[in-house]
């Protein structure tokens, strides 16, 4: 007997599987995949941007925000330039289009190797919950990106600020592509506590992580 | 792992009397404790209902339990759909063979792990090393251990919360043979550059799953060094290990129990990083792994379903048991001699590993329940603790003296006249032992009590022979 | 009312004042006491130590002289709880046993409560001056929801300053039959208590179930400390006689 046959066939014995539940047992398998209950939440925050921007703050990652994409590269490039950062980055390639050069910013689009220092990302959305940025790997979208270097800066779209995971979920189901091998959620830099319970940041992840928050044609709430 | 439960005792023993680990756990507690308080506290002034969320915890874990065969053979069906290979192992043995079939097909000479509490269950990095596998533990904690010469953790979350800076300082300028760094941070950049090199030149990753979604066939790792991402991102193969318990239906449970499990382990409202891992590398992807393997393992599991502990397979690996209990925080986590310790690891080590090898470890608790009220999915661990207390009862392995002791009380206290007798008698035997004075110094029937500290003196005479008389006219 | 008291077998043996308090206590709520003359454990140590056949013994021992009263009230919480909470599922395989332990349970409070939730007792015979600091014992406050009873009751006494502790609500280490099984681990889980109940300073350290009390008290003694008083706040409340 495989191992598999053993191992379901204890569960089966111990659940007291048999023909006559096995149907009813399919069944409240696919009724329960189709609800996709929620559990209890808490309350969304009146204005997403701004509790975003705070609890952001609070996880020790740093917010930018500018009015329209066309800042992003200036934006950038004032923040490498405070920190007397380089200004090689590594990003995905679906930014490439945008005018980093202009910027003073040479950006190569590809997946990152370990000499580089500065990635720069978008995000596919951001949950307001937990100031957590999803990423969805891709072609275009290379994960190692925002793991690899050690300042990791994500380009956010405020309208794709959502209030929590399970809004995230559901544009992602509701969107054309599917599920893609890596969905990774990122909120704020690498950190370590295994000595002595002390925090460290920066453990094998990225040292830093910056914001460039767009409004992209959204009323301004932050006030 | 090696069972050490057996001398539990002695261990406790050697535990109380380390300054360095006393310390250690005197720290560790307040953290962590009040860190959980905090974020539970924080989310309740957001409208979250804390209590809400761990009774739907508790739900939803019931309710795949349920139908466990199916939602595994969904998982099976999903992941496969996705270009992943689901094997199945009975016990740690098999873990390994397979491990180390996978590494020898792919011509892998060197595995990257985050951490995995199964590994440990299984001895997998002996078996690697053995087979001609380097493997290298990548989370801080887990790889301070390993290059101490494979010392076991002491804490699920926190594997050397019982380690001190010096200790970790010593232990790196020893085996990394560069100059003693004397910061924590210092120490992490140490690690840091150390461990890059081999996760860029690693050929296998293997991780556990902190759960497993039957509706995508995904894995779910809940970290926040990165390592774990790290170790399923570059290597070209990656090896997912981890308990038939794990599997939930949803991403919408998923959600459920990340709001559950950080804040209760660390006092986080989310980990660092949530990877929900499908399938493996496409052809125009930059990275990923091209094999993607699933091992889903028994080892004990599969025996709890239907009994009468079932309810232990709730458990979401989130340490905060060991975090409250008394015992846990004044002897630490060797002392419990296997992979898990504190209250879980009293119920899991019995059941796992079998029940005469951990005979002292249901009764290492004082039931206190400080554990199942922080229990995110309300197990109800002293009830199983006192279920497995019974099953020793049943099983004839208590100790003659104290069955005896058990049923004699039984007895007498069955029967009011021979007991009046029997406690007036044990009264005055007391009052003589505290010779008038207020405490009795050293009590020889039971001694193991006035080791630690004095016995107060009775009064002298029963309530109820007092009473009696008190009710004469 | 007329009231069973459930002694207990530590107040019996160790303490029988607190047991005359509570019935002080009881009379000054207006209820008649009555107190069963062969009443002797509720057989909570045979329980925790897995010994369900002599558990169930003294449960049905404990139902039947029991039976007949309007409530039943022990100053104990885990006295209480035992009755209250465990002995209907100890007893659920006899469905007679079952019916009456149900019965039984739901008259079953532990002293405070008692006093706070049923009697309303709105003034306490005790005279009591000086600072407090007070124990939640573990069984009291998680399974029976023991906290905020005794501290009302204090409060009726104006002479009282309570002083509340760091961790009050952690383990003392007492368990039991753990506190011999494993005395060390448990005299060191009693030395902590024992530094949060001084580190407030109180003249009093009080609480509600005597097996903690003798376990506090027993590990302050050793420590040097001959001052501390430890009482049970029964006897706080009914004041000496």
């Amino acid at each position: 007997m495989s191992s598999r046959d053993d191992i379901l066939g204890r569960v089966r014995a111990g659940i007291g599987r048999a023909p006559g539940n096995a149907a009813a047992g399919r069944t409240a398998i696919e009724a329960t995949l189709a609800a996709r209950r929620q559990g209890p939440r808490p309350a969304v925050a009146d204005d997403l941007l701004a509790s975003f921007k705070a609890k952001s703050e609070a996880l020790a990652t740093t917010v930018d925000i500018v009015d329209d994409q066309a800042r992003v590269p200036a934006a950038v490039a004032r923040y490498l330039a405070e920190r007397s950062l380089p200004t090689e980055v590594v990003g995905w390639p679906a930014l490439e289009s945008q005018p980093w050069r202009d910027a003073g910013i040479a950006f190569a689009g590809r997946g990152a190797v370990d000499a580089d220092l500065v990635g720069i990302t978008g995000c596919h959305c951001a949950i307001a919950e937990t100031a957590t940025l999803m990423l969805l790997s891709g072609p275009d979208t290379p994960a190692s990106v925002s793991l690899l270097p050690e300042t990791h800066i994500a380009i956010v779209d405020a309208s794709r600020i959502v209030p929590a995971m399970e809004d995230a979920w559901r544009l992602l189901r509701a969107e054309p592509g599917g599920l893609p091998r890596a969905v990774n959620f990122i909120s704020g830099p690498s950190r370590t506590g295994d000595i002595e319970q002390t925090i460290v940041l920066g453990a094998h992840g990225p040292y830093r992580v910056h914001l460039v928050l767009v409004k992209s044609g959204e009323i301004d709430r932050l006030k | 792992m090696e069972i050490r439960s057996m001398h539990f005792k002695a261990n406790a023993a050697t535990a109380l009397a380390n300054p360095v680990l006393q310390g250690n756990l005197r720290t560790s507690k307040g953290k962590f404790v009040d860190k959980r308080r905090a974020a539970i506290a924080d989310f309740q002034a957001e409208g979250g209902d804390f209590e809400a969320l761990r009774e739907a915890g508790r739900d939803l874990r019931n309710r795949v339990l349920e139908n466990l065969d199916l939602w595994l053979e969904k998982f099976e069906s999903t992941a496969t759909a996705r270009g992943a290979a689901v094997l199945w192992a009975k016990d740690g043995a098999e873990i390994c063979r397979h491990v180390i079939d996978i590494g020898k097909r792919h011509g892998v000479t060197k595995a990257v792990k985050s951490k995995s509490m199964l590994s440990e269950e299984a001895g997998l990095n002996q078996a690697l090393e053995a087979a001609g596998i380097q493997p290298v533990e990548t989370d801080l904690g887990e790889y301070i251990l390993q290059i101490n010469d494979n010392e076991p953790p002491s804490h699920i979350i926190a594997p050397v919360v019982h380690k001190g800076l010096d200790e970790v300082a010593d232990l790196f300028a020893r085996v990394h043979r560069k100059p003693r760094k004397t910061g924590i941070p210092e120490l992490t950049r140490e690690a840091r550059e150390v461990l890059r090199s081999h996760f860029l030149t690693a050929e296998m990753g293997i991780s556990g799953g902190n759960f497993l979604v039957a509706e995508t066939g995904s894995v779910a790792l809940v970290t926040n060094e990165g390592n774990g991402r790290m170790v399923t991102t570059l290597p070209r193969v990656h090896v997912v290990i981890t308990g038939i318990e794990k599997v939930i239906p949803t991403l919408e449970d998923l959600a459920l129990l990340l709001r559950l499990l950080p804040r209760s382990a660390t006092g986080q409202h989310i980990s660092n990083y949530v990877s929900l891992l499908t399938g493996v590398k496409q052809p125009d992807e930059h990275d990923g792994p091209e094999h993607l393997y699933f091992i889903l393992v028994d080892n004990g599991r599969a025996g709890l379903v239907g009994s009468e502990f079932q309810d232990m397979l709730r458990c979401i690996r989130c340490g905060a048991c060991m975090n409250h209990c008394p015992v846990y925080q004044t002897i630490g986590g060797h002392a419990y001699g296997w992979v898990y310790p504190g209250p879980m690891g009293s119920v899991l080590t019995p059941l796992y590993t079998g029940i005469e090898n951990a005979i002292d470890l249901p009764h290492a608790a004082t039931l206190c329940n400080q554990c199942g009220v922080v229990c995110p999915v309300k197990i109800p661990l002293p009830e199983l603790l006192r279920k497995l207390r019974e099953k020793q009862v049943e099983q004839r392995l208590r100790p003659l003296g104290e069955r005896l002791a058990l049923k004699a009380w039984a007895w007498v206290a069955s029967k009011p006249k021979l007991y009046a007798l029997g406690t007036r008698i044990g009264v005055r035997y007391l009052d003589w032992l505290a010779g008038g004075g207020k405490a009795i110094r050293v009590l020889g029937v039971v001694p193991a009590w006035t080791e630690g500290r004095d016995f107060p003196a009775p009064e002298g005479k029963t309530f109820r022979e007092l009473y009696a008389r008190r009710q004469k006219p | 009312m007329r009231i069973a008291l459930f002694v207990t077998c530590l107040v019996d043996l160790m303490r029988p004042r607190i047991g005359f308090a509570a019935i002080r206590l009881l009379e000054a709520a207006g209820c008649e006491v009555v107190v069963p003359a062969g009443q002797t454990c509720c057989g909570q140590p045979a329980f925790n130590g897995g010994d369900r056949a002599s558990a169930a013994l003294l449960a049905k021992k404990v139902i039947a002289e029991f039976d007949g009263f309007e409530y039943v009230v022990a100053p104990s919480g885990s006295c209480a709880d035992q009755i209250r909470n465990e002995y209907p599922g100890l007893l659920a395989d006899d469905p007679e046993w079952h019916g009456r332990a149900v019965a039984l349970a739901s008259r079953v409070h532990e002293l405070t409560d008692f006093l706070v939730n049923v009697a309303r007792l709105d003034r306490v015979p005790g005279d009591f001056s000086g600072s407090i600091t007070y124990h939640d014992s573990c069984t009291g406050l998680r399974s029976l929801g023991i906290k905020r009873q005794p501290r009302e009751l204090l409060a009726k006494l104006p002479g009282v300053e309570l002083r509340e502790m760091p961790g009050a609500e952690e383990c003392c280490g007492f368990g039991g039959t753990f506190s011999v099984k494993f005395g060390e681990v448990s005299a060191a889980i009693a030395e902590k208590k024992c530094a949060n109940a001084c580190f407030t300073g109180a003249d009093v350290i009080v609480g509600g179930d005597l097996g903690c009390l003798l376990n506090i008290e027993g590990k302050l003694r050793r420590m040097g400390d001959e001052t501390t008083r430890v009482l049970h706040v029964a006897e706080v409340l009914a004041g000496d006689r």
